[in-house]
């Protein structure tokens, strides 16, 4: 084989795919260098304190430091490796060999270090593992893994050392997975009554992969109740996919091009840039809102058309070709609500522009403050452009189920339904969890005089926990009554208020044993902002909020002795 | 030899126009529910590159190109799923609708499964299968699966959970290994005739294209059996696909085939390993029918029963429940590889083909009742298998039509080539539609790649009543084909030497 069949050929010719190329490699090797020179800082600020705190026996410490020279070293033996492959093409094999080699031995001591202690240490390795520069994968393989460590490194973590009250108290405490832990009794109790339990054959066969029509029919009418819609909404309207992150995947897939965009207010969601990307390869590019209240801004966060108007200008003055406008409602991290006239103006836009919008709903029932109203886009009289409107709605968060992979797609153009309706066959749902997923919906007087008003009185509990404690903490947070979580403002913990400071603060929470999540990962613009979730049992949320205190106990105890340490230095 | 399954430039020649596709399409055999492919004549287009397909573009469109195209192959195929599922057989209720001998479904032990499967243990709710869970799939899952592999491969050592990654299917892993092991544009090779909705996994999201191996039926010299692979042609056809320009990461192997009805012989399987090897090729084997293996004299050997793989990393094994345990609805595949980096990239995308928590439990607490698997499913299983193939390949014989079977597999892999007035793809399809106007549904050859034309398979795993109407049919249209034939049917002479196997 020669060489020139090494680079794919075809359709977008030998120098783009160079160019793409050549930007994996930036990536990778972009992310090795950071994880370096992290290591690098760690390294130096983590010795000296770990040596006056804890006052660790010399022989540990030396081990200790071995520990952190052998990483280091690994890391650059990486680097020069993976840059040495790319160098040398032909000799391939060779460079494969030896990465493998070194890559056994990091395996090996990942292993080790896990089952000696869980925590910190394995985040980490962790830390390290996407920079593995592998030959039996194509570069989209390693950059899928790269990004996936990235964005998932913590969360996996957490479901190795799970907080569990009886066996594993020194587990990790989750808020920063927006999941709602607050009814499980209530839907283990439903779903282990006898009507979840049927088994059928249509149900064990091969299925419609739009959605078995019985469930599409159960969802339609579902929507067409909660969201409030004028007109009876159709079946035909409906794809049900394993996951929102699915219908989103696909819709990208079919809407865009790849290299084309979606608008997005900032914060928002993280999982949208994973799902856009990974196999869609469409950009979101990012409308910034601004906390501070001017006379535009009538609250923080708040989106305008301005803003909107103002985003697309320079993606056009870039050349960018864009192709939506993606909205939550009920936002996420901010919680709050759009009004229906917002709603409209922001659908105008769309039309105007010749913009499809995505709206997530995924949380239209937890909107557990009764004095708030939201207005889902399927109860407009009219919508403005019907045919590129996009509605998603799934049972993770309003269910609390988000194990159960349930997400469907309400969309007026048939086209667009069918178009999704064709990825079906790789985001399918069992026919056994679209029976039970429709006997749940199906049973309205379950929802509405147990499941719900149960929901929203512990929501409304456990928010009014979290909101005193942080008021007597003097934190600053978005009080807003719908969501599973709270976007709070730890500014005044950040010194300086960087992102770099905002990440050491969140390394610090996972220290110990915390999960939050941090600003940065909802593209928010500026740093110190923070999302808790507080969907959880009261037990777990208040031995958090004793974790989440000694962690800005400590920052601030740090503050002070560096200030210390700074006069004295004076 | 070997041709590729898309060529460059793609569109052109291939996308005959909407009218003709619609009329393709609506005779697609295989492309019911669970077997979507792609059409007979058309080959993919590339989805990005080329510019814009003229036929793609529709000012009146709400979707991409790259949608538009997405959705014109979806509905050319499904064109020929609404023709059956629009006049579907019911004993009661439509008893002159279409009987589907189509779809590869196991059809025979859904009382079985709905005894176990309705038992109490399989009904327990617990918080942490209601929550996100590991994307690999849940641990006591993996270990389930880990030990029914070792088990039922014979796998010389414990195989290892954290080398499983359990996903919604197969389709979802022939997709993601796609997407992990080839760059947009590569190709993996593939012996035809092979299960033809794999083009379709391969490409949708991972834009990755199949290099065909063509077998053909004679035996000569060197084949022995019919449409044997051989390391010669496996050769051949790398070669001619990096002559294209075209870069192959891997080698897609199914055993027992889909359609053949064979297996690989260990030595066999052997020796297209050190092919791969010698080639830093990966190969996938879809080992999917693995247990449905009904004649006791086959001696199939799973890969992982192999004492020592060539290249263990680069060897990925994958299965699930649709067919051994009749389950095409459940939604269960399974990623069995030694390699670590493959097995994280692929539960990377693992969000997006997971499967409910309440289902993994389901699956291991069957995977794990080996007495129930052991004692009643799979020999009832088996020899209902065997009477019903016993019964179709009687009525084939009765008929004097030729068959292949070997033993394994759900189909008859039928050569029906004397039946056609010429030896084309038409003539395969006209008399597939003959088939459909008879009410009976079948998948022809050309929807698994089939470089000769006039083969069909034939479904056999369906209810004795379904199975003999179906076959009434079938007779009806061949011994109408062979009145009407006034010439002596043409090929009548050759028939597979191995057809009573």
């Amino acid at each position: 084989m020669s060489h020139q069949s090494g680079t794919f050929p075809a359709p977008c010719g030998q120098k783009a795919c160079q160019v793409l190329k050549d930007r994996n490699i930036c990536i990778q090797v972009l992310v090795m260098i950071q994880h370096l020179q992290r290591r690098v800082d760690e390294h130096l600020k983590q010795l000296p304190t770990t040596r006056q705190r804890l006052h660790l026996p010399k022989q540990k410490q030396a081990q200790s430091t071995h520990e952190q020279e052998a990483l280091l070293d690994h890391l650059i033996r990486q680097m020069v490796n993976f840059l040495k492959s790319r160098a040398t093409g032909g000799l391939e094999q060779q460079v494969s060999l030896l990465s493998l080699e070194c890559r056994g031995n990091v395996r090996s001591a990942q292993r080790a270090q896990s089952s000696r202690q869980p925590g910190q240490l394995v985040l980490q390795w962790s830390d390290i593992e996407p920079a593995f520069v592998s030959h039996d994968l194509s570069n989209r393989g390693s950059e899928i893994c790269v990004l996936y460590h990235s964005s998932f490194q913590d969360y996996n973590a957490y479901q190795g050392d799970k907080y569990q009250e009886d066996k594993n108290t020194l587990g990790f405490i989750n808020l920063g997975t927006s999941e709602n832990k607050l009814c499980i009794d209530l839907i283990t109790e439903r779903l282990g009554q006898s009507d979840m339990n049927c088994i059928e054959d249509v149900l064990l066969q091969y299925p419609d992969w739009r959605g078995q029509p019985f469930l599409r029919e159960e969802v339609a009418r579902f929507l067409t109740y909660y969201c409030k819609a004028p007109a009876q909404l159709d079946p035909e309207n409906v794809v049900v996919l394993n996951g929102c992150c699915s219908v989103f995947s696909a819709l990208a897939m079919v809407l865009c091009d790849p290299g084309e965009a979606f608008l997005v207010p900032t914060p928002f969601y993280g999982g949208f840039a994973f799902s856009s990307h990974l196999y869609a390869k469409v950009e979101l590019l990012p409308v910034h809102l601004e906390s501070e209240i001017t006379e535009a801004n009538t609250h923080p966060f708040q989106l305008t058309v301005d803003k909107l108007e103002h985003t697309l200008l320079q993606a056009r003055f870039m050349d960018k070709k864009v192709r939506g406008l993606v909205l939550t409602n009920p936002q996420n991290p901010l919680g709050d609500v759009y009004s229906r006239e917002s709603l409209k103006e922001y659908l105008e836009f769309a039309k105007r522009n010749d913009l499809h919008v995505i709206i997530d709903e995924i949380y239209m029932l937890s909107v557990f403050d009764e004095s708030i109203t939201f207005h889902s886009v399927l109860s407009m009289e009219r919508l403005p452009d019907p045919n590129r409107t996009h509605v998603i709605w799934g049972t993770s968060k309003d269910f609390g189920i988000s194990g159960f992979r349930f997400g469907a797609l309400y969309t007026h153009s048939k086209e667009v339904a069918s178009a999704v309706g064709s990825f079906g066959y790789l985001h399918s749902i069992s026919g056994i969890t679209q029976h039970k997923l429709c006997q749940l919906l199906r049973d309205r007087e379950w929802i509405d005089t147990i499941y719900l008003p149960t929901n929203h009185f512990r929501l409304q509990k456990a928010h009014a926990y979290i909101t005193n404690t942080l008021q007597s903490l003097r934190i600053p947070f978005l009080c807003r009554g719908s969501g599973l979580y709270i976007w709070i403002n730890l500014k005044k913990y950040l010194n300086p208020c960087t992102f770099e400071e905002e990440r050491l603060l969140h390394r610090r929470f996972l220290d110990n044993k915390l999960m939050l999540s941090c600003g940065k990962a909802y593209m928010c613009k500026e740093p110190g902002w923070f999302r808790l979730v507080f969907a959880d049992r009261p037990l777990r949320l208040k031995l958090a909020i004793l974790r989440f205190c000694e962690v800005l106990e400590e920052q601030k105890q740090d503050w002070k002795e560096k200030q210390l340490a700074d006069a004295m230095k004076e | 030899m070997s041709t590729l399954a898309q060529t460059e430039s793609g569109t052109p020649t291939t996308c005959a126009g909407p009218a003709s596709t619609q009329d393709l399409g609506s005779s697609y055999g295989d492309c019911l529910q669970g077997e979507c492919s792609r059409k007979p004549d058309q080959k993919l287009p590339e989805l990005h590159g080329v510019g814009d397909p003229v036929m793609f573009s529709s000012n009146s469109s709400y979707l991409s190109s790259r949608g538009r195209m997405i959705k014109w192959f979806w509905d050319s195929a499904e064109e020929g799923y609404r023709t059956y599922h629009m006049d579907e057989y019911d004993e009661d209720k439509n008893p002159s609708g279409i009987i589907n001998l189509g779809t590869s479904e196991n059809k025979l032990c859904f009382d079985l499964l709905s005894r176990r499967l309705t038992q109490p243990d399989m009904q327990w709710v617990e918080p942490s299968l209601l929550q996100y869970p590991d994307w690999r799939g849940h641990l006591f899952l993996r270990e389930e699966v880990a030990k029914f592999l070792s088990f039922y491969c014979k796998s010389p050592a414990p195989l290892k959970p954290e080398n499983v990654v359990v996903l919604n299917g197969c389709a979802s892993l022939f997709s993601a290994l796609a997407t992990v092991l080839c760059e947009a544009g590569e190709a993996f090779l593939i012996p035809t005739p092979y299960y033809g909705a794999i083009t379709q996994h391969v490409h949708l999201y991972g834009n990755v294209r199949l290099a065909y191996v063509y077998l053909d039926s004679k035996v000569t010299g060197t084949d022995t059996r019919p449409f044997q692979l051989t390391v010669e042609k496996l050769e051949m056809a790398l070669q001619e696909a990096t002559s294209k320009g075209v870069k192959v990461k891997g080698l897609i192997l199914i055993n027992p085939q889909n359609p053949l009805g064979d297996v690989y012989a260990p030595g066999e399987l052997q020796e297209y390993l050190v092919f791969a090897k010698r080639y830093w090729l990966h190969v996938v084997v879809d080992e999917v029918y693995m247990l449905s293996v009904f004649e006791k004299a086959v001696g199939y050997r799973s890969v992982l029963s192999l004492e020592r793989l060539p290249d263990p990393q680069r060897t990925h094994v994958m299965w699930g429940a649709s067919k051994d345990f009749g389950m095409s609805g459940l939604r269960f595949g399974t990623l069995y590889t030694e390699n670590p980096d493959v097995a994280t990239a692929v539960a990377s995308l693992c969000r997006y083909h997971g499967l409910s928590g309440l289902v993994q439990y389901q699956m291991a607490q069957l995977l794990r009742d080996r007495d129930w698997i052991n004692q009643v499913y799979l020999p009832e299983n088996l020899a209902r298998l065997k009477a019903a193939h016993t019964y179709v390949s009687e009525e084939l014989r009765a008929l004097g039509v030729p068959f292949l079977s070997g033993g394994a597999g759900f189909f008859i892999w039928v050569d029906l080539r004397k039946y056609l007035p010429e030896a084309t793809f038409e003539e395969e399809l006209l008399l597939w539609r003959r088939f459909l106007d008879k009410k009976v549904l079948l998948s022809f050859g050309k929807a698994f790649e089939c470089k000769e034309p006039g083969w069909f398979r034939l479904v056999f795993s369906d209810k004795a009543h379904r199975l003999r109407l179906g076959m009434q049919r079938v007779r009806q249209v061949l011994e109408e084909k062979a009145q009407v034939a006034e010439d002596p049917p043409p090929c009548q002479t050759q028939e597979p030497s191995d057809q009573r196997r």
